[in-house]
């Protein structure tokens, strides 16, 4: 992987940047840091920052046609900073003091032709610097244009006060004199700053800057430390660079949102406290909409232009070699979108975390127990749980059903009635595609796994006759829309409203629809769930800022619990409305923190009854659904596989079974390590009947504690501890 | 559970502590655990998988 293949997703990024009045501004002065330095009364450490910029203060800070105020991102929020007022705050203010370098003197000598501003800054640079610089000028004394501006004295004050740093006999001026080229011959380099139209010699030691070579003036006073530092180059170097002016441009996108910003009046800046006020009100923009927008971008506290470069050093790094550093992170990230959303730049975070974990898969350096629950579920859909048929008695359909794995895991009894009304509402012509849409393996970054996921869904549609998929899940859609552009698609809401479909049961009276991460750029499937929670009475109201996510996507599950159920919690303080989903994980994440929430199949096909099904009895459920619908539709026998230890019965605690749903352990991975344990002997056994059975599935090893229980029935056992671990042992070394 | 008395079921031995060897994320490391001193068998408690196991794993996933 190369560096620009994370920061592709980074690159337009301006976090961190110079703010739009700094880029603006002829001197490149870092506004945002200057005004934080004034507001805080740091006047000493405000005055050194704008001197350092514009290196003379005085002058610049009265003449600077202030570029800065327009772009001042304050102007429709109480009008923009009052930015020169505060450089003479600071210059009021600040206990001056005019320092030079500690360097030693150097042999070559430099001409400046002109002691206007322009040439006095260039001079003092290479003064200070300790070349024997000599200012030639035809006026009496310095100062240029500026000699007939009635507040020369100020100027000529400023800039006696910064030649006061330049150390005796390094600057000498030479007033009232035409300089000829002869007379310059001499010297090792020579800078021209003669103002509008002034003389100027180009090539090799000649070098220009200011209004004589078509900059303004202050661009020409800002070029002063710039030519010192070129015609130092060509001094040691004998190479000549161009002298340019700061980059800065009339106008940059560097606009931040600033939601929720109260506006502001402005403050005087004559006192104190006025000034310091005055730069309170400046925003110090910089954008962090994307870190704003997430919890998870929030804990971690890293800026995208970092996070790209972190990738991109993981994918180098071997570990156990060299480190990696952003592994929790990668996996933390849920690939809700919204980052991207309010970007005002098209960066997209989620998407470089999703190359990042593919890459991981590739190289086999993230940690396979992250996903390997999830990539075990999308084997069982995609699987033994998958089907694919036509309407009974025909070859080809115009319309296949494609409710996605987790809906029939769920609520099985609104994937039956849900394709049942789609057959009935397109005249017999809907056959059925269950299986998986192939998400998880993209969110474990497991490419080849969701390519041969979607090259045998490609394989059914096209065997169905191309039919066009009617889809209940937005991540599906999502997922299908990226990696099968091919397949039409619309949503089964969309089919539900145009029909005109009856709710089977009151709705909420009032509710917020809470919409999908994968939806948030779908505004026909948002507003085909709208129209029926309408249209089955529901006043609704939409939740503030938008849906956040509900922490399911990404399966962060494993590697972040925490944050797994921070971003649910936050999601279901919405709205104090109960919520509308139209998805059964959200439904699931909401249920499980005791949102009133229902999904709105529900309300058209009846509530599915009942606790939410465990781990175990979502797999029973997908399997009874293939099964009873594959009879009675197309008469079909479908058997599902049986295991020894289904009959196992484990009498297992509450708080046992919610530490499995928490931590994904399935009851079936207990009974399989009992079965084993009680047919094989590989136990141990405790005080009171207890035994200890373990199982190494895939990467993860679980430990059940665990003693019949007494009923007579030997398949009957209780239980009284799950746990498990991800290390392996070697075994035991002898000693 | 770390006080109860277990036994291997199928050596019929009590447990004794040895040092084994563990593996994560392609480090190895060893360290004492209770072991059928005739099989091998490894006894993990509870106490040990959610605690410092689970702190070795995850400083282990997150380099």
């Amino acid at each position: 992987m190369q560096l620009t293949d994370f920061t592709q997703f980074t690159g337009s990024c301006f976090n961190g940047e110079p703010a739009s009045c700094a880029c603006a501004c002829p001197f490149g002065l870092d506004v945002r840091g200057f005004a934080e330095k004034c507001e805080k009364g740091r006047w000493n450490a405000a005055w050194k920052a704008y001197k350092t910029a514009v290196v003379f203060p005085a002058v610049v800070a009265d003449l600077c046609p202030a570029p800065c105020r327009e772009h001042c991102q304050r102007a429709d929020l109480g009008g923009a900073v009052d930015i020169p007022g505060l450089e003479k705050a600071a210059i009021r203010f600040a206990r001056k003091k005019a320092e030079g370098y500690n360097v030693p003197p150097r042999t070559q000598t430099v001409a400046v032709v002109g002691a206007g501003a322009c040439g006095l800054s260039a001079a003092l640079n290479l003064a200070l610097k300790k070349y024997a610089v000599t200012v030639f000028d035809r006026l009496p004394g310095w100062g240029g244009s500026l000699r007939d501006d009635p507040r020369f004295g100020e100027y000529d004050e400023e800039f006696r006060f910064q030649f006061s740093a330049v150390k005796e006999g390094f600057c000498s001026f030479v007033f009232e004199h035409e300089v000829t080229e002869a007379e310059l011959a001499p010297f090792d380099a020579v800078y021209f700053a003669t103002g509008e139209g002034g003389f100027r010699l180009e090539g090799g030691k000649y070098f220009s800057g200011g209004p004589c070579a078509g900059w303004s003036l202050m661009e020409g006073i800002a070029m002063g430390p710039e030519a010192s530092k070129v015609i130092e180059a060509f001094l040691m170097t004998g190479r000549a660079d161009p002298i340019l002016p700061h980059e800065h441009a009339a106008h940059c996108d560097r606009y931040v949102s600033h939601r929720g910003v109260e506006p502001a009046a402005p403050s005087e800046t004559e006192t104190e406290a006025g000034a310091m006020a005055e730069a309170a009100r400046c925003m110090k923009c910089d954008c962090t909409d994307c870190i704003d927008s997430c919890i998870m971008l929030q804990h971690y506290r890293k800026k995208p232009h970092g996070l790209a470069r972190e990738a991109y050093a993981d994918s180098a790094a071997a570990p156990p070699i060299a480190t990696q550093s952003l592994v929790r992170q990668t996996y933390s990230c849920t690939n809700c979108g919204r980052c991207n959303a309010v970007c005002p730049t098209n960066a997209n975070l989620g998407a470089m975390f999703m190359l990042s974990r593919s890459d991981r898969f590739r190289r086999n350096t993230g940690p396979k127990a992250f996903h390997d629950f999830w990539l075990r579920e999308m084997d069982f859909s995609a699987g033994e749980a998958a089907a694919a048929l036509a309407p009974k008695g025909k070859e080809t359909c115009s319309y296949a059903f494609f409710p996605g794995c987790r809906l029939g895991m769920s609520a099985p009894g609104l994937v039956k009635k849900a394709y049942r009304f789609l057959q009935e509402a397109t005249g017999g012509d809907t056959g059925l595609m269950l299986g998986c849409c192939g998400v998880p393996a993209l969110w474990a970054g497991d490419l080849e796994r969701l390519q041969s996921n979607i090259d045998r869904l490609r394989g059914d549609w096209e065997r169905l006759g191309k039919p066009t998929l009617v889809y209940a899940c937005a991540t599906c859609e999502r997922t299908l829309r990226e990696y099968l552009p091919e397949i039409p698609l619309v949503s089964l809401y969309r089919k539900m409203a145009e029909a005109g479909l009856q709710p089977a049961e009151p709705s909420f009276g009032e509710a917020a629809v809470f919409d999908p991460c994968a939806a948030r750029e779908d505004s026909e499937l948002r507003g085909a769930v709208r129209d029926l929670a309408a249209a089955a009475g529901t006043a609704l109201t939409e939740i503030g800022g938008g849906s956040r996510c509900c922490g399911f996507g990404g399966h962060i599950q494993v590697p972040n619990p925490e944050l797994f159920q921070r971003f649910g919690e936050e999601a279901a303080a919405g709205a104090e409305a109960p919520y509308v989903v139209y998805c059964i994980n959200c439904r699931e994440v909401f249920r499980t923190r005791g949102k009133e929430c229902r999904h709105i199949l529900e309300t058209y096909f009846g509530s599915e009854e009942g606790p939410l099904p465990s781990i175990l009895e979502k797999r029973h459920n997908a399997l009874v659904l293939k099964q009873e619908l594959l009879k009675e539709e197309w008469d079909v026998d479908f058997t599902p596989e049986t295991q020894p230890w289904d009959a196992l019965r484990l009498a297992i605690p509450d708080e046992l079974r919610e530490k499995m749903e928490r931590t994904l352990v399935s009851v079936a991975d207990l009974q399989e390590a009992v079965w084993h344990a009680e047919t094989g002997g590989d136990k141990l056994i405790g005080d009171d009947g207890w035994r200890l059975a373990s199982l190494v599935k895939s990467v993860v090893t679980y430990w059940v504690q665990y003693r019949p229980s007494g009923e007579g029935d030997e398949n009957s056992f209780e239980v009284a501890a799950v746990y498990s671990h991800r290390m392996k042992w070697r075994g035991a070394e002898i000693r | 559970m770390d006080g109860m008395n277990w036994k291997c079921f199928k050596c019929g031995e009590t447990l004794v502590k040895k040092a084994v060897v563990f593996e994560y994320m392609n480090r190895s490391f060893s360290h004492e655990v209770p072991v059928c001193p005739k099989c091998g068998k490894v006894f993990i408690s509870e106490e040990l998988a959610e605690g410092r196991m689970a702190e070795v794993e995850a400083a282990l996933e997150d380099k």
